[in-house]
């Protein structure tokens, strides 16, 4: 059963990849795309395939494969399903950072935003964990009731940041808070890569300890878990995942809450399973959601945010009345 | 060599003390019953001589080796808590869960083996649960909750077993067996610290009693040592009468005296 749902979700981000290859607008049709595949095509043709359509659907996996690992991991790490980098605050403060450090920040010195944003993304987590906790533990209530405040601050923050912003620095910064893959570029993707690798191995090595922490914090730490450690690798792994994607692609909502609670659907809740294949499913939507957001209202390219938010809003109302 | 001991303990929750300065020794093969009314410092208690919660005094060894100077793992290996709860948030399976004793012993890689199994099994067997090993937790009751901690706990193959108020949701019969398990433990050298409400069943495997009031040591002592009736009386603030048993010790029945109820305290 698992096996095919293995294969079945590579297939649907294979498909998901090929169908944003061929289908992303009237620059190159199917035909061009083929002949830029196999080695012809002509200069513009080919520069719309490999430097525009191939490092965007990249990007977008990434930064997807990302966000659903940094939600699989919150849920685990404070054993409640609606932890989501986004509603928890964590892309928000990301945001604030990174809008912060595009506006100010010399030309030269752009290549930081996404070091800032996980800083960014680090502070909100820390915050949240520090608002929410209680003698026993973080409550899931006030975890959530914490990242709506830390979102309204990091909002307000990024409002403030725009409406004082220099003209020639505002699309940059908007793009940050609307969540696009517009911008995306080779150097991008490579850029993205060690925010998303790096954590990767931290939370695998995580993944046992994770497993113990789905059933609270007392029960973990009797079973041999060292919560502050765990809780400070798995926060950091966390803030570079987030701040890595908000810094390439700006806030993007859901992907976090929605596919790892999918995964554990089929796949169960070993976290250190989940990981990879939420990656996958992660990267499927959101390579998806951005073809969505191109060819929904043509010429209009929609923030691709509003295309996880169609789909996510449900989901979490459906999960709230789900919860006790 | 005890298997436990404390010495001194005093701790609580951000400016709060709740303990204050408790001293105990349990032996292997030896149980200690720790009774008292609600908020008077048990789970707290527990909480530290497990190592959840840091003392703020005092000392925890465990066979002779202060707790401080031993790893999480190291403790999760020696030492299967019962905690009086869980949040059950995700439907893990039952068998998950039960194995969940065995990561301490398997390390961060190695996955669960055919050994680690077979005390799964032998520890659900144990509580009554053989058969609902792939069964998700949420559609178990509290009481079999319950007894899939108390296998969780067992599968650990533990020297000690710190078990917090494990019969609050049994049922009289799963009550009856909790007293069995505990006893076979005893029999095969494990050392146990139960919190418990119902005194009853805390004296058919108590060795030794500890009551506490306030945060303090209220009595301590061997139950056939302590005038248990006129102590628990006084704690809890109600008569109780001792009444024969021929098959087991006393049975203490307790009654409300006339007048109000002091305040309750807030149970932590």
């Amino acid at each position: 059963m698992t096996r095919f749902a293995d294969l079945g979700v590579v297939a649907v981000l294979v498909g998901a990849v090929l169908a944003s290859l061929f289908l992303s607008g009237p620059a190159a049709s199917t035909g061009d795309v083929v002949s830029v595949l196999t080695g012809g095509g002509d200069q513009v043709t080919r520069t719309v395939v490999l430097q525009v359509r191939l490092p965007r659907i990249l990007l977008a996996m990434a930064v997807g494969a990302s966000l659903a690992m940094a939600g699989a991991a919150l849920q685990a790490l404070l054993a409640n399903p609606l932890a989501d980098p986004f509603l928890l605050g964590i892309s928000g403060g990301g945001a604030a950072v990174a809008t912060a450090a595009y506006i100010v920040l010399p030309v030269a010195h752009l290549g930081l935003v996404p070091v800032l944003a996980m800083g960014g993304a680090a502070g909100a987590t820390g915050l949240v964990w520090y608002l929410a906790r209680g003698p026993l533990g973080p409550s899931p209530t006030r975890m959530i009731l914490a990242g709506i405040a830390v979102n309204a601050a990091a909002s307000a923050a990024i409002l403030t940041l725009l409406s004082l912003a220099h003209s020639q620095r505002l699309p940059g910064a908007l793009a940050i808070t609307m969540g696009s893959f517009a911008g995306a570029a080779p150097a991008q993707v490579l850029a993205l890569l060690p925010y998303l690798l790096v954590p990767s191995v931290i939370l695998l090595a995580a993944g046992r300890d994770l497993d113990l922490m789905a059933t609270g914090e007392e029960s973990a730490a009797s079973l041999g878990v060292e919560l502050s450690e765990v809780r400070r690798r798995v926060f950091l792994a966390a803030a570079a995942l987030c701040g890595g994607a908000v810094a390439f692609a700006g806030v993007i909502g859901f992907v976090g809450l929605i596919v790892p609670h999918m995964a554990r659907l089929v796949w169960g809740y070993d976290t250190r399973r989940l990981f990879p294949r939420v990656a996958v499913a992660g990267a499927a939507l959101t390579v998806l959601g951005d073809l969505a957001a191109r060819r929904l209202v043509p010429p209009i390219e929609l923030p691709v945010g509003v295309i996880t938010a169609v789909v996510g809003v449900p989901f979490f109302v459906a999960m709230l009345r789900r919860s006790p | 060599m005890s298997s436990l001991s404390a010495r001194d303990l005093a701790g609580g929750y951000g400016r709060r003390e709740v303990v204050h300065g408790v001293s105990l020794e349990v032996d292997n093969g030896m149980c200690l019953a720790v009774l008292g009314p609600n908020g008077a410092g048990k789970s707290t208690l527990l909480r530290m001589l497990i190592g959840i919660l840091p003392p703020r005094r005092g000392t925890v060894a465990l066979g002779g080796v202060p707790l401080t100077g031993l790893s999480r793992r190291e403790v999760a290996r020696r030492v299967g808590f019962v905690p009086q709860a869980v949040p059950f948030t995700f439907p893990l399976l039952v068998e998950e869960i039960v194995l969940q004793a065995r990561a301490p012993h398997l390390g961060p890689w190695r996955p669960p083996g055919q050994r680690d199994r077979e005390l799964a099994f032998l520890a659900l067997q144990q509580v009554g649960l053989s058969g609902r090993e792939q069964e998700p937790i949420t559609r178990l009751s509290g009481g079999e909750r319950q007894r899939v901690l108390l296998a969780r706990a067992l599968a650990g193959q533990p020297e000690l077993l710190l078990l917090d108020e494990p019969a609050a949701s049994l049922d009289v019969l799963h009550q009856l067996t909790l007293v069995e398990i505990l006893t076979q433990a005893k029999g095969m050298g494990t050392g146990i610290v139960m919190v418990a409400h119902d005194w009853n069943l805390a004296l058919r495997v108590a060795d030794k009693i500890l009551i506490m009031d306030e945060g303090s040591i209220a009595a301590l002592g061997k139950p056939d040592d302590l005038p248990l009736a006129a102590i628990l009386g006084s704690v809890f603030q109600v008569s109780v009468t001792e009444v024969d048993n021929p098959q087991g010790p006393p049975i203490l029945l307790p009654n409300t005296l006339s007048g109000p109820p002091r305040d309750d305290r807030e149970a932590v």
